[in-house]
């Protein structure tokens, strides 16, 4: 019944030309891996079994923390997740124990949808605008547009996020602030 | 002015000129499919909620939902409300072939069990693409939204500005979760399902939410597109506004300044006072943290009028339906509108301090209101405010 071609994964570079292209500026970047030392994302306080939340917070802490200039005491921040497949380990993990009778950790309610972790940049970085979480990274970018264009936000959070799909693939993510 | 807010929009909530109206509904729910079974079902005052069939719940604490007969399959549901919005609406091939699909699900419910090597095939993306190449519609333009119980409500209100400023002339807001044995589990863990079987928003005793099947669709256009057609316009979607609490991952702000800001902001974009408002479909979702911040929330944002402005949650008779909460409580409010009968806040024990509103208690309120709100609020502090206006 689909008809979708592999998801993509999505870099830095890529990310901040499709914001360019969505007629965004780009005011500060991220990315996962960086370096030859992004080898094992840190474990996020509340988050189990998946590298999906430890991940996204990972990265979008960069890029949020790369903002230049301090910030104006009333700057609303708007944050746009666009994820594929979203957190498919949580998912696969809370199918397996359903499947097999087995006990679900409360934890895995609170991680069962990606708000959550946007939740915790919210709470960490003081983000007060809205929350928005999509499949397509085209789709993220014309709503970070819009919601800047409309005032509901100065500026946007983008963040993709990619698990790997097999165990030989590697979790990758990118994350862009992005205004007029 | 008596009603003035007590919490302001902090800034211009800007819109384009255009008018956006809705110009087809249909939905499924716990009381059947069809918009005339929902709303006879919320009009009765009983709620829909039964022993889940579906799947095993032996080992839940509680055993209740709202669901449809059957095991209905995602895919087809979401499928048929979207063509029957598209028939209400008169919409032509070439109009729907122009109309681009803005989804809300939980995920394609294939994912999670899929082979690892094949989830890519099995992305929300991909359900959405199956929906709008089955019934037609556009492949361009096409979005999945995932972000909890404000999905389709931020869908719609994304729709609604695009249309607004002229981006589209047309979006279809479509938004489906039917009770299965995942979430069910997770909720079940969460503690979060009331085990007496009842979704009392509001009220004292309140004990939490309860799960039901909601499918919907709307068709959400400029109002020359409409007018063209000589399709009967259902209500103009007149306001909306979306904010962050910046609170909790998981927990609203108890004082609902955020959710407070959201309703603020659609008030703002609909031109409207607080009294101008004559019914909140609320979020109510019967939990004890989260209605006491959305009643705190609707005091700030409505001043004097959080008194007499009529309120009730409709969760309390179809329950919880998740990512779809958006626009199955929208069809709800036009529907109540429409019908000028304001349905009842289900399961009311007694008043709460804290959450001290004009609840619609006992049995629907007969009102014909100019304009009424949509409130949605999920995790991550994410919160939704719209406006309809009657057409």
């Amino acid at each position: 019944m689909t008809r979708s071609a592999p998801v993509a994964v999505i870099d830095l570079p890529a990310l901040g030309s499709a914001a360019v292209a969505a007629g965004l500026t780009v005011l500060a970047a991220g990315c996962w891996p960086e370096t030859d030392a992004d080898t094992a994302v840190k474990p996020l306080a509340g988050f189990i079994e998946s590298t999906f939340s430890p991940l996204l917070a990972e990265t979008a802490g960069r890029a949020l923390g790369r903002r230049p200039g301090p910030a104006a005491p009333d700057r609303v921040t708007a944050i746009v997740i666009a994820t594929a497949l979203g957190d498919v380990t949580s998912a696969a993990h809370v199918a397996r124990a359903v499947d097999l009778g087995q006990r679900v950790g409360p934890l895995l309610f609170f991680q069962s949808v990606p708000n959550a972790v946007a939740g915790y940049l919210a709470v960490r970085w003081q983000l007060t605008g809205p929350i928005a979480c999509v499949g397509g990274l085209g789709a993220g970018l014309d709503i970070a547009a819009a919601l800047i264009e409309d005032a509901d936000a100065d500026e946007v959070l983008v963040v993709w996020v990619g698990l790997g799909v097999t165990e030989d693939d590697g979790d990758r993510a990118a994350a862009v602030v992005v205004t007029s | 002015m008596a009603d003035r807010p007590a919490v302001a929009a902090p800034r211009p909530a800007r819109s384009g000129p255009g008018a956006a109206v809705l110009a087809g509904a249909a939905v499924a729910s716990g009381y059947g499919r069809g918009t005339e079974a929902l709303l006879a079902g919320v009009l009765s005052g009983r709620p829909a909620f039964s022993s889940v069939r579906r799947f095993d719940v032996t080992a839940r604490r509680t055993g209740v939902a709202a669901t449809m007969a059957g095991s209905p399959a995602l895919l087809t549901e979401v499928t048929t409300v979207v063509g029957d919005a598209c028939d209400e609406a008169g919409l032509s091939a070439g109009d729907r072939a122009r109309s681009p699909l803005f989804l809300a699900i939980h995920t394609h419910p294939a994912m999670a069990r899929a082979a690892a090597a094949d989830r890519p095939r099995f992305s929300p993306d991909a359900f959405a693409a199956a929906v709008a190449e089955r019934c037609g519609l556009a492949g361009a333009g096409l979005r999945c939204y995932t972000s909890a119980c404000v999905a389709a409500s931020t869908a719609i209100a994304d729709a609604a500005a695009m249309i607004s400023r002229g981006r589209a002339d047309r979006v279809i807001v479509a938004g489906g979760y039917l009770v299965e044995p995942d979430q069910f589990a997770l909720f079940d863990a969460g503690r979060t399902l009331a085990d007496d079987g009842r979704v009392r928003p509001f009220s004292a005793g309140r004990r939490g939410l309860l799960l039901g099947d909601g499918v919907g669709a709307v068709v959400i256009e400029t109002a020359e597109q409409a007018k063209a057609r000589r399709a009967p316009v259902l209500a103009r979607l007149a306001g909306w506004g979306r904010t962050g609490d910046a609170y909790h991952p998981c927990q609203p702000r108890p004082d609902g300044h955020g959710l407070a800001r959201a309703i603020s902001a659609a008030l703002q974009r609909a031109g409207l006072a607080p009294g101008d408002l004559g019914y909140v479909n609320a979020h109510g979702s019967g939990t004890r943290h989260s209605d006491l911040a959305e009643a705190n929330a609707l005091r700030l944002a409505l001043g004097d009028a959080a008194a007499t402005t009529p309120v009730s949650s409709t969760k309390s008779l179809h329950g919880q339906v998740l990512e779809a909460s958006g626009v199955v409580e929208l069809i709800v409010t036009v529907l109540a509108v429409g019908k000028g009968m304001l349905p009842v806040n289900a399961g009311f024990l007694g008043p709460d301090d804290g959450c001290r509103l004009n609840l619609v208690l006992g049995e629907p309120l007969a009102a014909t209101p100019e304009y009424a709100m949509s409130l949605n609020a999920a995790f991550g502090g994410a919160n939704t405010a719209l406006v309809i206006g009657r057409s």
